[in-house]
């Protein structure tokens, strides 16, 4: 058998061939055909030949499963399979897991909590200024910053922050943004509007409001405080901006909501310690 | 830490997912989507387009998992519709998905003995690395039948059936994908044994 004649039957021979380096698995296996057989062992250029070609084949399997998604794409895959109705989660299902719980996300329904943790910051700030420590320390409770994923209810604001009869005139009326209904597929628009609005590298009224109530009931605390501000400040801006240029990118939504709450969060903490 | 009574096989998962659990779903995605994504990754070599293939992979399975009656393993079943999401949006941008060429013409395939690379063996070990990027290289006709074959293992008449081509067609693209890939390999290793 000449080179050329391997080659013309080397596709359908060579898987037949075995793996392993040349000569000993060559030299021990039967053949099916002797000719090729006999040409492989004894030519150093067709044995060099069937050697790479196997090697390639035994190294490409290697490469199967070998990347990994980007998060973005389960977030995709859920929010429209909710969006056709495919997703339905009865109320009381125990959630089963074949991964760490910690992979999972909280997903698309939690976005418009960042809007919502804007205004509860803001009504928070307002409420700091100028309601009395102790109707603050009966009033004040924690934010529903973390309502359950499922919730189809909008979210009820802290209770100084609705019209309280007894609250002072002073108060405004805030209109807290209702969630987009559980099935719908929630648009940018929100979080972008919320974004822009945001969008100032000076801290804002309400900030500088609450720092000031800080310096007045815990001076000591302030600059602790002022630096916290400064570092959530900066992250949410930094998310903003990313926002505004890529208005549809799930993760950054949900950064940007996280932000939002330690925002909310960090507000708590300190009326809850300054009282 | 995950609680033992929440565990599930693939078969409970797929029996919720049936039923509409995101839970599920999201247990299935997590079993498969390495494996989805990476298959369409070697057939178009674009990340960006790998994942938005992934997706719409998923996506159709999810929608006709009420169909899913277990005559296949699911993951055959998820495997072959990932093939036919690629295959399809290769058509689509009229990119062949294999070459029309049924014989291999002797002449271009003698051993050559290339210049400059003789002395740099192929042999012990191949840079993944490296790998990935000569596959990327191929042809998308070649690129198609090694992928199918070399990398996911499916088998001649599995492929010939997919992509539409004979047997024998699929057994010279992927002898000719592997000869490719050989001189590709080849001359990255004399480029890097010049380089240092």
């Amino acid at each position: 058998m000449t080179c050329s004649e391997v080659q013309r039957v080397l596709p359908e021979l060579l898987d037949d061939v075995p793996e392993g380096a040349f000569p000993t698995a060559f030299a021990d296996y039967a053949f099916a055909d002797d000719a090729f057989a006999d040409h492989v062992k004894s030519c150093p250029v067709c044995s060099d030949l069937v050697s790479d070609l196997k090697l390639i084949a035994s190294e490409a399997r290697q490469l199967a499963a070998s990347d990994e998604p980007a998060p973005r794409v389960w977030v995709q895959i859920a929010a429209q399979l909710r969006h056709e109705g495919i997703i339905h989660e009865p109320e009381q299902v125990r959630r089963p897991v074949l991964v760490p719980s910690g992979a999972r996300r909280s997903g698309w329904s939690t976005w418009w909590l960042a809007p919502i943790a804007a205004c509860l910051v803001v009504a928070g700030a307002y409420v700091i200024s100028h309601k009395p420590a102790q109707q603050m320390a009966m009033q004040n409770q924690p934010a529903a910053v973390t309502a359950p994923p499922a919730a189809a209810t909008a979210v009820t604001p802290s209770p100084n922050v609705s019209a309280t009869p007894s609250a002072k005139s002073t108060l405004p009326k805030t209109v807290v943004p209702h969630p987009p209904a559980q099935k719908s597929v929630p648009s940018p628009e929100g979080v972008e509007s919320a974004a822009k609005a945001d969008i100032d590298p000076e801290p804002s009224a309400d900030d500088r409001q609450f720092l000031s109530v800080v310096s007045t009931r815990a001076p000591s605390l302030r600059a602790t405080y002022e630096s916290q501000l400064q570092t959530v400040n900066a992250d949410i801006r930094e998310v903003q901006l990313y926002l505004a240029r890529n208005p549809s990118d799930a993760d950054a939504r949900q950064e940007l909501m996280d932000a939002y709450q330690k925002k909310a969060l960090l507000y708590q903490i300190a009326l809850d310690r300054i009282q | 830490m995950t609680d033992p009574k929440d565990r599930i096989t693939e078969a409970e998962a797929i029996e919720q997912a049936k039923q509409g659990h995101e839970a599920a779903f999201e247990v299935l995605y997590q079993l498969h989507k390495r494996r989805v994504y990476s298959l369409c990754l070697r057939m178009v070599s674009n990340p960006a387009q790998a994942e938005d293939l992934a997706q719409e992979a998923f996506l159709q399975l999810f929608r006709k998992i009420g169909t899913f009656r277990g005559e296949s393993a699911f993951s055959t079943w998820l495997h072959r519709m990932t093939v036919n999401v690629v295959l399809m949006q290769l058509r689509k941008k009229g990119l062949p998905v294999v070459s029309l060429e049924e014989t291999l013409e002797a002449d271009d395939e003698a051993p050559r003995k290339e210049f400059g690379t003789k002395d740099v063996k192929l042999t012990g070990s191949i840079d993944r690395l490296q790998l990935q990027r000569a596959i990327d290289k191929l042809p998308p006709g070649y690129r198609t039948v090694f992928v199918l074959h070399d990398v996911e293992g499916f088998e001649h008449n599995e492929i010939a059936q997919m992509v539409g081509c004979s047997i024998g067609n699929s057994k010279s693209q992927l002898h000719k994908a592997r000869l490719k890939l050989r001189d590709y390999l080849k001359f990255m290793r004399a480029e890097k044994a010049k380089t240092g």
